[in-house]
């Protein structure tokens, strides 16, 4: 089905300064700064929200679903996996 | 509010009426495009905006309640239609999605331009109260004002859907400036500026915005100084309304005077 809409807008969304840009979902607009005013009556009037990102959806290059080897291995790597030892969640600069 | 109790009570009255009952009007009108408008987002966009100038309303009755000893909700659902003091610009019904924008527009900039200059007010409570509501408004205002620039310039239909949106809604917009009875003792006592001045400031921040995009508002300009060229549609202040505002007094009071004073 054809959107009749304006062109959308990808919208990334972060709640605290320094936190990583979260993808929220999309709204439509007719230019970058009313799809940031959009976003913002849509995703960031409930949420706390510290910035947010658009971006115009027509930018994004992704890869096909259809091409499944895209992501598939020869061989096994699983031995790449840094799987077998934990690492903690913060380093202590004073562990000795 | 008692601790600034003096003869200008009535005045300041009547301009707490003016300003909660604008709000809540043009609040009511902008969700009768909740479902209905042209672009989901708007309709989000304008389901928003209405919800905030309900709220900004409810903040004036409250600053009211004092002097009417009525709640918000005796104030906007046990009133009589003609008991209501906003100007009729607010009543109308909400005709085409360019009207809305353009009605929105120049109300937006009377409200962001009003609250910036009671923030000056010797009134605490409007003084207080006008910072608290500022930053919302002008975020009102840069939507409003980014739909009129796109619209206004953007295809033949736009244009001339804009273009007849100015032409009706410009001498309406007007009535917001009606001199309020008393309005002098408000002046005098720096509790506001007054409507003359505040038209003044609304003619030279919405007439540029309008030319941007060539929009032809009423106004003859001569040696710099600008003319107002139609009637402007005063009446609401003194309550003389037109039959839209029973409409929507009514639509908007039916739930509740179907059963008085129900909780939920």
């Amino acid at each position: 089905m054809t959107d009749t809409q304006w062109e959308t807008y990808e919208v990334f969304h972060q709640t605290r300064r320094g936190d990583a840009h979260i993808h929220v979902g999309c709204v439509h607009a007719p230019d970058p700064q009313m799809a940031l005013h959009l976003a913002r009556d849509q995703f960031a009037r409930r949420l706390r929200c510290s910035s947010i990102w658009v971006v115009p959806t027509r930018e994004l290059t992704a890869s096909d679903y259809q091409d499944e080897s895209f992501f598939s291995q020869a061989t096994d790597k699983s031995y790449r996996d840094p799987k077998t030892f934990g690492a903690p969640d913060k380093l202590d600069p004073h562990a000795s | 509010m008692p601790a600034n109790a003096t003869t200008s009570d009535g005045a300041l009255q009547q301009f707490l009426l003016a300003l909660a009952d604008d709000e809540l009007v043009l609040g009511h009108r902008d969700s009768e495009w909740t479902g209905h408008a042209p672009i989901l987002e708007e309709d989000i966009a304008f389901s928003n905006i209405a919800q905030d100038e309900m709220g900004h309303s409810l903040v004036w009755y409250a600053l009211l309640e004092p002097f009417t000893h009525k709640t918000p909700d005796q104030m906007v659902f046990e009133r009589d239609w003609r008991e209501f003091s906003c100007c009729r610009f607010v009543t109308y019904p909400k005709g085409d999605f360019a009207y809305t924008v353009v009605r929105q527009f120049l109300f937006d900039e009377a409200e962001r331009l009003r609250l910036e200059g009671l923030t000056e007010s010797s009134h605490f409570g409007l003084k207080e109260v006008s910072g608290k509501l500022l930053p919302e408004e002008r975020y009102h205002l840069i939507h409003s004002k980014g739909l009129v620039e796109r619209l206004g310039d953007a295809t033949d239909e736009s244009r001339r859907r804009m273009q007849d949106a100015v032409t009706i809604a410009f001498p309406q917009a007007l009535g917001m400036f009606e001199i309020l009875e008393g309005e002098d003792e408000l002046i005098s006592g720096g509790i506001f500026k007054g409507n003359r001045v505040l038209q003044a400031q609304w003619l030279e921040n919405v007439l540029p915005v309008l030319e941007s995009v060539s929009l032809r508002a009423p106004v003859s300009r001569t040696n710099g100084s600008v003319a107002i060229a139609c009637t402007p549609d005063y009446g609401g202040r003194r309550q003389d309304h037109v039959p839209h505002l029973r409409q929507l007094v009514e639509d908007m009071q039916q739930v509740y005077r179907s059963i008085p004073g129900a909780t939920w």
